[in-house]
């Protein structure tokens, strides 16, 4: 099974990596889960049409007893992508860390991979790993993998590192390791040269170049991924061929 | 609000589970929580705190360590203490504010492990769940790490069972010496520390089976290992229910279920353990008249059954059990009821209106008025308010 978590600075871009990825995992036929861990709950709501799925955590503040079923917190999206996202607390109340735990733990109740026996598994993780919670998704029996989503951008470098110092103190752990950096463009100046250096400097691997492109956009106004409505453009082909990567290694 | 108790205190939490469950079998226990805390865990939930010593130690968690996620002064600490101490294994318990920060036990017990050599168990505690959880999830570990396969006591002998109930219940003729039995889920947050050993030693003996050990009262860590060599397991509590699954599935070795209070019920106990080191099949001794019930029994399932079991063998009576603790429903019969928000106990005393309850006498105050209250203390319910009232009713006359 490939489990991954995509992590990254705010607004960089990891949602739409993730449900691109996503959608180029199902695509080449693969059984795929998608969990958003993130308050803003919006990871997978292109992957459904542009409809918001109803998070765990609202799930919970609206009923006393927990989910029985699977289907009662997830829904079906594109390419049969199984979709979940953990939501959070009222912004500026309570603890969203916390709330990412209690979703995982929730899904190991439900029995999640032994029911759905899933291909690949992929965290959607909002912004750095500020907290325990956050890093939930790196623990043992989680993902595997971290790939890392950045640009040229100087903060977004700049959480890249610590994200990567993050899961480099967990070296101890059986936690999951950083596969790569998605270099995902925002056309800034010398933009490659900076995220390679970036890249050198950690010893990682640019392991996919997104360019930046309209398609993105004109998509996902529409509620899809480009993968969902040009399967054929420039941008869809790097995530197929990353996905492509992916499980080529996991054989 | 569902499952908040207005009247009635909650059951001890899962942290005091785990330390009632290792307090006598050489480990070391600590609880990631703030200092002071250790008293709850380990005298007012532990009744051996006075007079039989234990590793149990509390990581004196700050606010600021709360904050900073400093794992590291935790895994030094328990090093350290496990250097100077050289425990048989650690334990390390979670507490409510590591819940909140997301502690990863597993993890911090895996680095304990790798620098002290001991085994570690991260326990998957968090102060909100019952001591039921707790100490289950400490004896299947413990039984998971010693516990090794080795050969089965002697074969037996043959002998006949009372003549009547071997007619009634058609079970192939039983085995009755020489059979080794462990007992399984025995802590003092369910029964009485003192004399509880001796009436269960006593009934194993003069039943006609070897005594190998009991998982964890009065036994050693020893002995313990030797548990595959035992031929069935006697569960007592759902504490040891986990622990007796798993040794069913990795050494073969058959369980009952059930308590042997009482003398009548107490043979049949005999029976079942007989029944199951032959045929190898696992059961719950559960015999009752079955509804319209007079008596309603509150408590922990394995032993609210078997004393609603006893009841029937002794005097005829019929008695429905409500099991405010988890259990797995097989253990109960269908009329019985699993509740544990106080005010659905309270709603199903009133509806039921039996003429009786056996409780702990805390559950007086939601006892309707007029129905007569028998007062079995729990000490996992009330600690040590009625603790010198406790009653022993193994293998011994049932005085109501």
């Amino acid at each position: 099974m490939i489990k991954i978590a995509l992590y990254g600075k705010g607004g960089i871009g990891k949602s739409t990596c993730t449900a691109n990825l996503a959608a180029a995992f199902a695509s080449l036929g693969k059984r795929v889960i998608q969990i958003g861990c993130d308050p803003k709950a919006d990871s997978t709501i292109n992957l459904l049409g542009g409809k918001p799925l109803q998070p765990v955590m609202d799930y919970l503040r609206e009923h006393e007893d927990d989910p029985e079923r699977i289907e009662d917190i997830s829904r079906i999206g594109f390419g049969g992508i199984l979709c979940i996202e953990t939501g959070g607390p009222t912004p500026g109340l309570g603890c969203a860390g916390r709330g990412i735990i209690t979703t995982f733990n929730l899904l190991e109740q439900l029995e999640l991979f032994e029911r759905y026996k899933p291909d690949v598994v992929l965290y959607d993780v909002l912004g750095d790993v500020v907290c325990g919670g956050f890093a939930a998704p790196i623990r043992e029996g989680y993902a595997e993998q971290v790939l890392i989503v950045t640009s040229g951008e100087k903060m977004a470098l700049y959480a890249a590192n610590n994200i990567n110092s993050a899961v480099k103190n967990f070296e101890d752990r059986s936690y999951a390791k950083v596969r790569g950096v998605i270099m995902n463009r925002r056309n800034v100046e010398n933009e490659e040269e900076k995220v390679r250096a970036f890249a050198e400097k950690t010893g990682l691997e640019i392991t996919a170049d997104i360019p930046r492109s309209d398609d993105i956009i004109r998509f996902e106004d529409m509620g899809k991924t480009v993968i969902e409505g040009d399967p054929e453009c420039e941008t869809s082909k790097r995530f197929f061929a990353l996905a492509r990567k992916l499980i080529e290694e996991d054989k | 609000m569902k499952n908040v108790s207005r009247i009635i205190p909650c059951y001890s939490a899962d942290t005091s589970g785990v330390c009632s469950a290792l307090y006598e079998l050489g480990g070391m226990t600590v609880t990631h929580d703030a200092s002071g805390c250790n008293s709850t865990y380990a005298t007012h939930d532990e009744p051996r705190w006075y007079d039989m010593q234990s590793d149990i130690y509390i990581s004196a968690l700050t606010e600021m360590d709360a904050i900073m996620g400093d794992d590291e002064k935790l895994i030094f600490d328990v090093v350290s203490a496990a250097r100077d101490r050289a425990p048989a294994f650690i334990a390390v318990c979670g507490s409510p504010m590591p819940m909140m920060t997301g502690v990863d036990f597993d993890a911090v017990a895996a680095e304990i492990e790798a620098r002290s050599g001991i085994r570690t168990f991260g326990m998957h505690t968090n102060g909100t769940r019952s001591y039921i959880e707790g100490a289950s999830e400490a004896f299947l570990d413990i039984v998971r790490e010693f516990v090794t396969d080795c050969p089965k006591g002697g074969l037996g002998v043959r002998s006949p069972l009372n003549h009547e109930m071997s007619q009634t219940l058609q079970r192939p003729s039983p085995i009755s010496d020489n059979i080794g039995v462990n007992i399984l889920g025995m802590t003092p947050l369910d029964f009485p520390w003192r004399g509880t050993m001796d009436s269960m030693k006593r009934f194993v003996a003069e039943s006609g089976f070897e005594y190998v050990s009991c998982l964890a009262m009065g036994s050693s860590l020893d002995e313990i290992r030797r548990a595959a060599s035992a031929r069935v397991n006697l569960v007592v509590s759902f504490s040891g229910f986990a622990a007796a699954k798993y040794m069913k599935e990795r050494f073969g070795i058959p369980y009952v279920c059930g308590v042997p209070f009482g003398k009548k019920y107490a043979e049949r106990v005999k029976c079942y353990l007989n029944w199951a080191a032959e045929d190898k099949e696992c059961d719950t001794v559960n015999e009752r008249g079955g509804e319209p019930c007079d008596i309603v029994i509150i408590g922990e399932s394995i032993g609210a059954v078997s004393l609603a079991s006893a009841l029937w063998h002794e005097n005829g009576t019929h008695a429905r059990v409500i099991c405010p603790l988890p259990t797995d429903r097989e253990i109960l019969a269908d009329y019985d009821l699993t509740l544990s928000a106080e005010e659905d106990i309270e709603r199903a005393l009133h509806d039921l209106a039996p003429k009786t309850v056996i409780a702990d006498p805390l559950y007086r105050y939601i006892v309707p008025r007029g129905t007569r209250l028998i007062e079995l203390p729990h000490f996992a319910f009330s600690g040590r308010c009625f603790e010198r009232d406790m009653k022993d009713l193994i293998y011994c006359d049932i005085p109501f």
